[in-house]
């Protein structure tokens, strides 16, 4: 084997050793794009989560502002023709700080404790201290109940879809939480029905469906944005593309994110409110001279 | 018999206190235990009769028992923590009272918090009222404190104010806290056929201001200019008439945003409405908003003022107005308000 101590050889065959090793790692990143094509698991998970997330979705939050209206008729501009833009800004930010504060633990425990929702939904309405946001809050979540009901539980009832085919521990999990949405749903036709808030069901609907409990609790606080941000555009106060530019701004992305976080580990029995004067503003929407809304 | 000696020496820990206000039978309530330990201090002067009571009457209890908390220096220190139970029996009522606003001391540690918890177990057919002095936190504090009522069968009458300020105003404090949380609950515990009692949320007001993460905007910018914020909270039959007056008088604010076009002839006012009117002159001058809502069988009153007087007018203005609170617990019940 004298060829080996010759130096050329050996950087020949350096070379070629490099050029396989190159090819080798080409080829496994091709068969990586190759397994990533879509498994019927994710599938299922991102419609349901497209369910959730299409402002179609019949539960009349075109109706509500979330105390914006009363906000506005609290701050008018100085001069009248001022913009009010920066004050719309403000309650935004508000506004979702409180709702993270207050109904974002209570999504995370609908979604993680199926079996307690009647306990979730008597604390939150404890904790529901004005009937404006009372009233929202129970009629968005009768009518998510209602779209359960007569849209997404045929397709649920019959556990053996793909989707929880697979660990016999998810396929129980499962099942418990839709056994726990139908009496809950059934209750509601009892002498002393619940009160059916949107928190703690969104939480249970989203786990049912299978959508992350990451996902959900982002989707929760997104689709309030969203809600605030549609409401300002009827109220004159943004145009459409502006709103649109507000919605898919990074800083409302990060924000979202860091009150998805910041909520993650918070008890049901620590949530409270952060921004006091919002309970006033809400619950003094009764008293405006002119509504469109009806929060 | 048992006997128990005058000078015996106190089992409660630092800071706890209690107190059981009894019925002798038949009508004649009294204070069984008045216990604290430094840095609480409970004074009990004597109870008196209320207005409404006479003989023929036996369903008002003929006295009413006032207790002022207090605590050595004024105020909260740093790190101090304050646990004080309340029972009341049935058939009787009590005055909590403070002297003074309840004053929290900075604390060189931000995580050092002062802590304040109370328990108030109220049997059917008792009545508390608890319109203290606002807690006043000064800058660089931390201060923790809950509030536990307990009703039996959802019975008892309850009448209790929590409110904050932003700090001492004059030095230029404005809601310069670390942090600040105030939890008002309202439990009752039902037995049921099977003889398991049951505890059950009835209320809860959580108050948290904090400095922290993504509300990421200063606590003086979150509070839209006001510098005091309160509540309360009503229920019971006791305070019936009351929780029915200050819903009437929310429903007769006047619209916002509704313009008086001059058209309608203004009709004569009674003195009602003449008092009506002033008052809420008064909340319009002194930059005073609130709401009042009907929740749970609670009747819930949020407030929010540029001014601490402002806030204590609009109380007891109030609760002068409709009486029945100076006619069941006389004029001390309000003796924070004046």
């Amino acid at each position: 084997m004298s060829a080996n101590g010759d130096p050329q050889s050996l950087e020949d065959e350096i070379a070629d050793l490099e050029r396989r090793l190159h090819d080798a790692k080409a080829r496994l990143r091709l068969s990586e794009t190759v397994v990533a094509t879509p498994t019927p698991a994710n599938d299922a998970a991102l419609h349901a989560l497209f369910l959730l997330s299409d402002s179609a979705l019949p539960l009349g939050s075109f109706a509500f502002s979330s105390g914006l209206e009363s906000y506005l008729a609290h701050h008018k501009p100085s001069p009248p023709s001022a913009s009010q833009v920066p004050s719309f800004h403000t309650f935004l930010h508000l506004s979702l700080a409180t709702l993270a504060s207050t109904a974002l633990p209570y999504v995370l425990a609908g979604y993680r404790y199926p079996a307690d929702i009647d306990t979730l939904d008597n604390d939150f309405d404890a904790s529901t201290p004005c009937t404006v946001a009372r009233r929202a809050s129970v009629a968005q979540g009768r009518a998510l109940l209602t779209v359960w009901d007569r849209s997404f539980k045929a397709q649920h009832t019959t556990p053996a879809t793909p989707a929880n085919v697979g660990s016999g521990q998810d396929l129980s999990k499962g099942v418990a939480a839709i056994d726990a949405l139908a009496s809950f749903s059934a209750s509601l036709r009892t002498a002393s029905p619940p009160n059916a808030h949107l928190a703690p069901l969104w939480g249970l609907v989203a786990n049912v469906l299978s959508v992350p409990l990451h996902d959900s609790a982002y989707l929760f606080l997104f689709s309030h944005a969203r809600t605030v941000i549609s409401a300002a555009v009827r109220a004159s106060v943004l145009g459409p593309y502006q709103a649109q530019a507000v919605l898919a701004s990074t800083e409302l992305q990060s924000r979202i994110r860091g009150l998805v976080e910041e909520g993650w580990d918070r008890k049901i029995e620590d949530a409270g409110q952060s921004v006091p004067v919002m309970d006033l503003w809400v619950g003094r929407h009764e008293k405006l001279y002119s509504r469109i809304f009806n929060s | 018999m048992s006997y128990t000696s005058p000078f015996e020496k106190s089992t409660t820990k630092p800071g706890h206190g209690s107190i059981v206000l009894g019925l002798l039978p038949p009508n004649t309530p009294v204070l069984s235990t008045v216990s604290y330990q430094y840095p609480l201090k409970l004074v009990a002067p004597d109870p008196l009769p209320p207005p409404d009571h006479s003989e023929d009457n036996p369903s008002t209890p003929s006295l009413v028992h006032t207790v002022f908390l207090l605590t050595y220096g004024g105020g909260i220190v740093a790190g101090d923590s304050i646990n004080l139970d309340i029972r009341l029996q049935s058939k009787t009522r009590l005055v909590l009272l403070t002297q003074g606003s309840t004053k929290i001391f900075k604390t060189t540690d931000p995580t050092v918090v002062s802590k304040q918890y109370m328990t108030v177990g109220l049997a059917p057919d008792s009545a508390l009222v608890y319109l203290p002095d606002p807690v006043q936190p000064f800058a660089q504090t931390a201060f923790s404190q809950s509030q536990i009522y307990t009703l039996e069968n959802e019975e008892g009458s309850l009448c209790a104010c929590d409110w904050v300020t932003s700090g001492r105003s004059a030095r230029g404090e404005n809601w310069d806290i670390h942090e600040y949380k105030s939890r008002n609950e309202v439990w009752t515990v039902n037995t049921g056929v099977d003889g398991k009692s049951r505890r059950r949320l009835l209320l809860r007001d959580n108050l948290i201001l904090d400095q922290s993460g993504q509300t990421s905007m200063q606590l003086s910018d979150r509070m839209d200019g006001y510098s005091v914020f309160g509540t309360l909270i009503l229920r019971g039959p006791v305070f019936k008439s009351l929780s029915q007056h200050f819903l009437d008088e929310f429903e007769a604010l006047p619209r916002i945003g509704g313009r008086n076009w001059g058209d309608t002839q203004l009709p004569e006012l009674t003195p009602k409405e003449q008092r009506r009117a002033q008052r809420q002159q008064r909340e319009k001058a002194d930059v005073l908003i609130w709401s009042a809502a009907n929740v749970r069988g609670f009747v819930l009153v949020k407030f929010a003022s540029r001014e601490v007087e402002g806030a204590r007018n609009f109380l007891r203005d109030l609760i002068k107005e409709e009486g029945s609170i100076l006619k069941s617990f006389g004029e001390r019940a309000v003796l924070c308000l004046k």
